[in-house]
């Protein structure tokens, strides 16, 4: 009688709370959501929109190309500000945007609100320098006011329409 | 990460499952305590062979917590207190049943029948003696076995 685990029968977990989930895998992971006054096909249209519109909300991506493609999994070439380009492998269907790199995980969730849009950004740097102790809180404060400026900046695109 | 999302994609449905006969009437807010425990848990998890013996006693423990400190929304629902006599009445099947059952008669029974646990595996998972699960075995068995005769 017992239940093995049986992969195609996943129950849809709501993203926002994956993302709480994984975040609690990742020490050090810093995750900001805000109430989006846009709807959530809005919303999200940015964040899926990949290649023209995160170089608009992240200040360090200059480029990002779509180099494949299979279902809800991508390979992205990423070209940061100072001309590095770095491979990503992404995963995004509606409502969960998962990219990662050797040297970062970002993650998007979002979900309707009625009319507006409930969406929380996560940021986790997979090779984390050393910090002092003392210096923690306000290296922390910085990384939670870069996210609120990028949901900030999604939060007008979207009310845009992504232009 | 991506191997993080695809193993939550691979434990949730059986973390679920197993709130949902533990502990009915709390089970989204207990799968999503259970998880987050799970998840918190993974970087000092020092044997990864056996993690899915450790995600069910996470788990486990998680949900009987949750049945055990209900709060005002949850204790509205269907889940009797230990020592309540469970109601008979309109009963639709197993898990119905199981419903009714005690929280602590509940969880045994789910343990042994539908996780196969041994008396002695039960009593690890709960942290209680080997023959504490003996006597709620036979306490659930007795309740459930009137239930389907009532």
């Amino acid at each position: 009688m017992n239940d093995a685990v049986a992969p195609e029968n996943i129950d849809p977990i709501d993203p926002i709370d994956r993302l709480a989930i994984l975040a609690a895998a990742l020490p050090g992971a810093v995750v900001r959501q805000r109430q989006i006054t846009a709807p959530f096909d809005d919303v999200w249209r940015v964040i899926a929109d990949m290649e023209q519109a995160t170089p608009r909300y992240e200040p360090s991506v200059a480029h990002v190309r779509v180099i494949e493609r299979h279902g809800e999994l991508l390979r992205l070439l990423v070209e940061d500000s100072a001309g590095h380009e770095e491979p990503m492998e992404a995963k995004l269907r509606s409502g969960w945007c998962l990219m990662q790199s050797a040297t970062i995980v970002i993650a998007f969730a979002a979900r309707p609100l009625g009319s507006q849009t409930l969406l929380a950004h996560l940021e986790h740097l997979r090779v984390q320098t050393p910090v002092p102790s003392e210096k923690r809180s306000s290296y922390r404060r910085a990384a939670e006011a870069k996210i609120d400026q990028e949901l900030e900046t999604i939060e007008r695109l979207a009310a845009q329409g992504g232009k | 990460m991506l191997a993080l999302d695809q193993l939550l994609d691979e434990l949730a449905p059986y973390v679920r499952r197993l709130c949902a006969r533990i502990a009915p009437a709390a089970a989204d807010d207990a799968t999503q305590e259970a998880l987050l425990a799970i998840f918190r848990g993974l970087p000092s998890l020092h044997a990864p062979e056996a993690i899915m013996t450790w995600v069910r006693s996470v788990t486990v423990r998680t949900a009987m917590r949750l049945v055990r400190e209900p709060d005002q929304e949850i204790a509205a629902g269907p889940t009797p207190a230990d020592g309540c006599v469970p109601s008979f009445e309109g009963l639709a099947d197993i898990d119905d049943a199981l419903a009714r059952l005690p929280p602590s008669q509940r969880t045994v029974l789910v343990l042994r029948t539908r996780e196969g646990l041994s008396e002695q595996e039960i009593a690890t998972v709960l942290g209680i003696p080997a023959g504490t699960v003996k006597s709620r075995l036979h306490r659930a068995r007795a309740t459930f076995r009137e239930m389907w005769e009532s």
